[in-house]
């Protein structure tokens, strides 16, 4: 499913370069949830970065389901962001002006999916995930557990072939985290979507059935 | 998704009031005010635009060379024998008329009323687009005492307006009381014509036509033509001009000033000085209505480009959001244009209302007729709603496209960096105070050139003289009225002119210009008649001779002129000098009156030559009065007017109120521009009061760390002033040249004037310095004040 050949990414500073990640080769199959770990400014999250196609790589190829995607343009780029590849992130970035409905429904509109349709897809993810009272809340009316949760909804409800995490648990207390952690391992499961995630926290990579080790630019294991 | 934008949008303004409210009355006092605007600027361009006929019909003007090529002057009259000629002898000449508008008593049964009344020929009809209501056409006028009259009119005099046509009444004309019927009813003239009339009727039936009838040295009325479709203006006026050798060449022989005819396009009647029917506002006037309402609205814009922009910041990771959604480029900035969209049309709508409010109170102050039918035009709802998505997209599309264009991975992080340096929001900044700034220096100078007119020795009295308009009273009216005034303690002397000073309660001025032969030179002059001892009650200084008097029996072959007229005729003893003045006579200088503004001082003073009047001649009657209650001297000279003629319409006024008729013109635009600068100045404080607000949001922290660090408030105060003063300095250096550009040129339209003095722009650059400085501190005071420790906590 994502395949990362000799990804390498620098930043100049001076005349020399700064190394963000350096030759990393990568395969991450279809219904996999790998956790990538490492110490802060190990680059997990430039690679999570790259595997979402929030960045360009400065050297080498990336095919994501056996497409050359590392220097696609911003069209194609964008149709990916809508099918196939959901986010959630450690600041949840749910926007405070929509209440949770509308912030669920959001990733629809922009995949053009008729009102009939919006509608009964926002209602299975909220029924699913237990939150249909508080459809029309607004964000900061919701604990940060509840948040998270929300923003997963947002990812999974444009079914995504893939979910990338980066740090989901990272502003949310340990019982909070957990439940979020069972939730992930429940979409990989039973809906076969393939998960990466970002941790600093052992128990929450177990929860993975791969874990990969990242410093200084490069993989550990 | 428009849905979800608008939801959003609205949301968005609740949550930040400081700037929804700084745009939403900006942009709405901005849009009220160029509505109100450019509606203006369209009424007078939209004046005789429903005639059918308009790029066909042209009236006919002279244009007369002055004293050696000096100088051209235009004048509207042509010789009665005119119509006919053109007509039969230049091919393509579909009709003519001659057209003579006065204000009338008309007397039906008892009852008097004052009535506009225009005397033209029975071609009227055929050429102007005024239906009838009532008969048809040129048949209403058929008959020489034949009159048509509007609806309005028909309403007023008669108890049913319908039955009106075949009723008869009287016209006073030339003192006279003449019998008419009433052969039609027009529709009420519209608006935006600058002919109107209450009442048409034939010139030929004004007694004085017939004097003047086939006589080529007399020019007295205005002369319209329609020509037919496909001939040319300028080839019309080549034919024009190529009779003149024939009819004129007697004429100018004996004295007529030689002359070029000239044409002037219907469609110009309103806003060419030289028309007729000149509407009295100078054409650049709608020009610069535009231009003001255009410099107002972009500061508003730049408001709404500043405050979007940095508004936007604190919805960085909103935007990241959406694009990682998948959302386009094209898509945010739909959303964000969809915002400012949502505020505009807010805006609009609470222009519109204080719009609504304001235009009684806009029409009587600047003396427009502005009326929201005007809105019923397709094209100016058309032009409304283009003007408006315009707008819409400068001040929302701008900051969109910015916000769209940024990276997802910069604005996640919430690192969004749209402002390099502050660079654009800066030079918007600058340009919002260059065109304070300009404004504000321009009303100082036009308030300095019209104190000036005001408070320039004109040569006469102006606080002391009444002037009472006679319509058309007859002489033994005037003499009864002068005999009753004399017995009055409160009146010093009293005397007759022609011609008034300044523009008084009847609203006419006019001149007469004659050429003569002297000594071998061609000499053109203005010619005026007066009664006896006019320069005495006037209050003129004789620089030799004496007046017109009573005491000598020889006065009427004697004249007055004035120094520049001395000076032309190059003489060593103007006194006793005779001058031919042809058709006038042969004439005695017995008097030299020092210059005097005879006319507006937008024009030098011209040669004048003054002639004792007839009793026929004259149409003003001057008191000299020594009163301490001027208001009160006045209305009882108002009173007894009304008593000696009770015909009489207009009212006694004294000089110094028609001098100030005279510019009222510069006077209302003046206040259009003090009224537009102010607005300016408080958009730009608006908007520079939130862009402060935002600055120092900003750099809270570097506040707070300064303050820990032991800097004073004061300190503080002036580091975050400092920045935006600078603005304003480079801002009034740019405008200082600018605005005296401007009005250098504005200036030269009078002939008198100020001179532009260099301490208007530091005082201007003062006001505007401190204008910025106390907006600015509102705020950074504040911020200095507030407590370190809470900010840096936040952090």
């Amino acid at each position: 499913m994502i395949q990362l050949q000799n990804i390498t990414k620098y930043y100049p500073v001076g005349l020399g370069r700064n190394f963000i990640l350096k030759d990393i080769d990568l395969t991450i199959n279809e219904g996999e949830f790998v956790s990538i770990m490492g110490p802060s400014g190990s680059g997990k999250s430039t690679l999570l970065h790259i595997m979402g196609l929030l960045e360009e790589p400065s050297e080498g190829q990336y095919l994501f389901e056996g497409e050359r995607v590392d220097k696609m343009n911003e069209k194609k780029r964008t149709q990916l962001h809508r099918g196939s590849i959901g986010f959630v992130f450690q600041a949840y970035h749910l926007i405070d002006e929509l209440t949770v409905y509308e912030n669920i429904e959001t990733p629809l509109l922009y995949k053009n999916v008729s009102a009939s349709e919006r509608k009964s897809r926002v209602a299975d993810v909220l029924d699913r995930f237990n939150i249909v009272a508080k459809k029309d809340l607004f964000p900061n009316q919701l604990s940060g557990g509840q948040q998270q949760l929300v923003g997963i909804a947002r990812a999974i409800v444009a079914e995504p072939r893939v979910i990338l995490a980066d740090e989901p648990t990272g502003n949310l207390h340990s019982d909070q985290a957990k439940s979020i952690m069972e939730l992930f391992k429940e979409l990989n499961e039973k809906d076969k979507i393939t998960i990466v995630q970002v941790t600093h926290s052992d128990v929450n990579a177990t929860y993975g059935n791969r874990i990969i080790q990242l410093r200084d630019g490069h993989i550990r294991s | 998704m428009l849905i979800s934008y608008l939801k959003i949008a609205w949301r968005n303004l609740l949550k930040q009031k400081v700037f929804a409210l700084v745009n939403l009355v900006g942009m709405g006092a901005a849009l009220c005010a160029v509505l109100l605007l450019s509606l203006t600027a369209y009424k007078e361009w939209s004046f005789d635009r429903f005639h059918e006929k308009r790029n066909h019909i042209y009236q006919i003007v002279n244009e007369k060379v002055q004293n050696g090529n000096t100088s051209t002057m235009v004048t509207n009259s042509v010789a009665e024998p005119l119509a006919a000629a053109v007509k039969a002898e230049i091919p393509g000449v579909k009709h003519t008329s001659y057209i003579t508008g006065f204000n009338l008593p008309v007397r039906v049964g008892a009852n008097v009323y004052y009535l506009h009344t225009q005397f033209a020929n029975r071609d009227f009809f055929n050429m102007f687009s005024f239906p009838l209501v009532k008969g048809i056409g040129d048949e209403a006028l058929r008959e020489l005492n034949q009159v048509v009259i509007t609806e309005a009119t028909a309403a007023k005099l008669f108890s049913k307006a319908t039955d009106a046509v075949g009723k008869s009444i009287e016209i006073n004309v030339r003192g006279q009381w003449q019998p008419y019927i009433v052969g039609g009813i027009a529709e009420n003239i519209p608006q935006n014509s600058s002919i109107r009339f209450d009442l048409v009727a034939r010139v030929e039936s004004d007694p004085y036509y017939n004097e003047v009838k086939g006589k080529w040295d007399v020019s007295t009325n205005p002369l319209l033509v329609e020509l037919e479709p496909g001939v040319s203006q300028a080839s019309f006026e080549k034919q024009l001009n190529a009779l003149k050798p024939r009819y004129y060449a007697k004429a100018i022989q004996e004295g007529m000033t030689d002359f070029t005819f000239k044409t002037i396009s219907l469609n110009d009647f309103r806003l060419d000085e030289h028309s007729y029917f000149f509407g009295g506002v100078n054409k650049y006037y709608p020009w610069l209505m535009v231009i003001l309402s255009a410099l107002i609205i972009s500061i508003a814009c730049i408001n709404f480009i500043n405050l979007s922009v940095a508004r936007s910041l604190g919805r960085s990771a909103e935007i990241g959001l959406r694009k990682s959604l998948g959302a386009f480029n094209g898509q945010v900035f739909l959303q964000f244009w969809m915002e400012s969209f949502l505020l505009c049309v807010l805006a609009l709508v609470l222009g519109s209302i204080l719009a609504v409010f304001i235009l009684p109170f806009y029409n009587r102050q600047f003396s427009q007729h502005i009326q929201w039918e005007m809105l019923q035009d397709v094209k100016v709802i058309a032009g409304i709603i283009i003007i408006f998505f315009l707008i819409t997209l400068l001040a929302g599309g701008f900051p969109a496209w910015k916000i769209s264009r940024q990276h997802i991975l910069t604005m996640l992080k919430g690192k969004m960096n749209i402002n390099k340096g502050n660079y654009v929001r800066n030079s918007l900044i600058v340009v919002q105070f260059v065109v304070a700034v300009i404004l504000f220096s321009c009303t100082a100078i036009i308030w300095q050139q019209l104190n000036y007119i005001r408070n320039k020795p004109l040569g006469y009295e102006v606080n002391t003289i009444a002037s009472i308009p006679l319509d058309n009273a007859t002489p033994a009216v005037l003499d009864n009225m002068k005999q009753r005034l004399s017995q009055f303690p409160d009146v010093k002397s009293v005397s007759a002119g022609m011609n008034n000073f300044g523009i008084g309660s009847d609203g006419n001025s006019g001149n007469w210009i004659i050429g003569f032969s002297f000594h071998g030179q061609m000499l053109t002059t203005k010619f005026q008649r007066v009664d006896y001892n006019y320069a005495g009650t006037m209050g003129m200084q004789m620089v030799e001779g004496r007046d017109f008097s009573k005491e000598f029996g020889t006065d009427s072959s004697a004249i007055l002129i004035n120094e520049t007229m001395a000076k032309q005729l190059r003489v060593k003893e103007p006194l006793g000098t005779m001058i031919d003045l042809g058709p006038q006579g042969n004439l005695k200088v017995v008097g030299v009156i020092r210059d005097y503004h005879f006319e507006s001082l937008r024009r030098k003073i011209d040669p004048l030559i003054i002639g004792l009047a007839k009793p026929n001649d004259l149409g003003y009657l001057f008191v000299n009065v020594r009163t301490s209650n001027p208001t009160a001297t006045l209305d009882k000279i108002a009173r007894l007017w009304k008593e000696v003629n009770p015909l009489a319409e207009n009212s006694p006024t004294y000089l110094n109120d028609n001098m100030r008729r005279m510019y009222e013109d510069e006077h209302r635009f003046s206040n259009m521009l003090l009224s537009g600068a102010g607005l300016a100045i408080i958009i730009t404080c608006m908007g520079l009061f939130a862009v402060t607000v935002l600055a120092t949001a900003q750099r809270k922290k570097e506040i707070s760390i300064r303050k820990v660090l032991g800097a004073s408030v004061s300190s503080i105060v002036t580091l975050l002033t400092r920045d935006f003063l600078v603005l304003v300095l480079i801002a009034i250096v740019i405008a200082a040249p600018l605005s005296w550009y401007f009005m250098q040129k504005w200036l030269q339209h009078f002939e008198f004037h100020v001179s532009v003095p260099w301490w208007i722009f530091i005082v201007v650059g003062a006001i505007a310095i401190l204008i910025a400085v106390v907006t600015i501190s509102l705020q950074s005071i504040k911020a200095a004040l507030s407590n370190p420790v809470k900010s840096l906590n936040r952090e």
